[in-house]
């Protein structure tokens, strides 16, 4: 089975204004590598536009609706002073929304095994009722919460490797049980929430990261909080808030990931969701604004999701090695 | 506004810097010092491999109080070489970091300068000035036109 790839041509035309890093050119990098022939088996579709009544499972019908009305004929509204609207900012808006649950259809429905959502506005920092962080509505959220709704799933998990703690996301699903979220972010910047005591109802996972860490924390804390939580949680479905700014290249924070890291973590998701949810992913494109650095590591994790088939078969056959090998132990002590 | 996140080390840096060998006396440094308006000198060995930093402050600890002597003898630790009083293993920066992550670390290490080193060789100084600078040039055009209104 293939991976599916959900994008829009509205996703390019959400203008930040003059040299915002959350800009157009982003998504092209993107575009531009997964056009190139590594990626040929990538069954590319269009998004859909989100209904509202998706949209309203995360926030009230009354903020998207003075959201859509603060999007400007012309120019730019600034919502703050990093959240700002075009005149195509609405549709972009509804369209990343719109990919993540049409992703979530098609994967449920098993047409893929995993799809990647190449879409902006990034998501993650929008809260219920409130746009902030370059975020107009939280798009693994919205996606979450569908799979829920429409098709009866009854625990879902988001892992958020984006460098900013996702504040929307947390805020979304702290009361509700039926929901893992699981981030990794760096200690003490924006938006400065995802304490490690920040727990939810014991179902989100906060993992800061001190200025710097780089592939041998993010290995650490894998074994040590991400594949626990996900082992105990037992996800029918995996979203990823796919943040690359961890990346040693980006401007706007500290950690030292690589594009080899990225593949890593991918391939370790991959084989959670082989164990616990019929390999089911759907990863939404968050932060990451070094334009190289974005487009070399997204390459290397839509590189794993299309190889999804053989990373997990390799991960089965390590299991029954181990598990034979610790009965054998076990027989002879 | 946002231009200063696009800048690298290697954009603003000085390029070639002075430097010194590890056996240069404190006298010479002191000199340099006198001579140029930097405060940090980085000491290099034949092969231009950074070994260290001297400092100004440095420099001025080398003649502070200490256990081996009442008074320090100022005309002896003149004499003494950079490598007696160098900081080792410093910190140095790539010159494709992100300005702005070098704008934080000389923020958090309250450093004045720091060395730019690639494939193990010395090839420039960053120091506070420098940043400066291309903040002033990343700010003096393309003010983003805006509304200010209530957010929703």
């Amino acid at each position: 089975m293939t991976t599916l790839l959900y994008t829009h041509p509205a996703c390019l035309e959400h203008d930040t204004g003059f040299g915002h890093p959350e800009c157009p050119a982003r998504l092209t990098a993107i575009l531009n590598v997964l056009h190139t022939s590594p990626f040929a088996a990538l069954e590319w579709r269009d998004a859909p536009q989100a209904e509202i009544a998706q949209l309203t499972r995360i926030h009230p019908q009354g903020h998207v609706e003075r959201l859509l009305a603060c999007v400007p004929r012309q120019g730019h509204y600034a919502i703050d002073g990093d959240t700002i609207l075009s005149p195509r900012s609405g549709e972009a808006a509804l369209r990343a929304a719109g990919a993540v649950c049409a992703a979530v259809d098609a994967v449920l429905k098993g047409e893929a095994s995993n799809a990647f959502c190449a879409i902006r506005p990034p998501g993650h920092h929008a809260e219920p009722k409130q746009a902030m962080g370059f975020c107009l509505l939280d798009n693994a959220a919205i996606g979450a919460a569908h799979a829920r709704a429409a098709h009866g799933l009854e625990r879902v998990a988001i892992i958020d490797f984006d460098v900013h703690h996702g504040n929307g996301t947390q805020a979304a699903f702290e009361q509700e049980a039926g929901y893992l979220y699981i981030s990794t972010h760096q200690a003490h910047i924006y938006p400065g929430t995802g304490r490690r005591n920040e727990r939810g109802v014991g179902n989100i996972v906060n993992i800061p990261l001190l200025a710097n860490s780089g592939t041998a924390d993010l290995r650490h804390v894998w074994r040590q909080d991400i594949e626990p939580a996900l082992r105990e949680f037992q996800p029918q479905l995996i979203l990823i808030s796919a943040g690359f700014d961890a990346h040693y290249l980006d401007p706007l924070a500290e950690l030292n990931f690589n594009e080899d890291d990225y593949r890593w973590l991918t391939e370790q998701i991959l084989a959670m969701a082989a164990e616990y949810g019929q390999g089911r992913v759907v990863s939404v494109l968050e932060g990451g604004y070094n334009l190289p650095a974005l487009a070399a590591s997204v390459a290397a994790h839509v590189k794993a999701l299309m190889e999804a088939p053989r990373i997990v078969q390799r991960s089965l056959v390590k299991g029954i090695l181990e598990r034979r090998k610790a009965k054998k132990n076990a027989a002879s002590s | 506004m946002y231009e200063f996140l696009q800048y690298q080390v290697c954009d603003v840096m000085t390029g070639d810097p002075i430097t010194i060998g590890p056996d240069a006396k404190l006298r010479e440094v002191e000199e340099l010092f006198e001579s140029h308006d930097f405060n940090g000198v980085p000491v290099v060995d034949a092969q231009r491999r950074l070994l260290g930093v001297v400092t100004k402050f440095d420099l001025l600890k080398a003649f502070s109080f200490d256990a081996h002597a009442l008074i320090p003898h100022y005309d002896e630790i003149m004499e003494q070489p950079a490598e007696a009083v160098m900081s080792r293993d410093p910190v140095s920066v790539a010159p494709h970091l992100p300005l702005s992550r070098l704008l934080q670390k000389m923020v958090e290490m309250r450093a004045k300068s720091l060395p730019v080193v690639e494939n193990d060789r010395l090839i420039g100084v960053i120091a506070r000035e420098d940043v400066l600078k291309a903040l002033r040039r990343a700010t003096i055009r393309h003010e983003l036109p805006v509304h200010e209104e209530p957010s929703p």
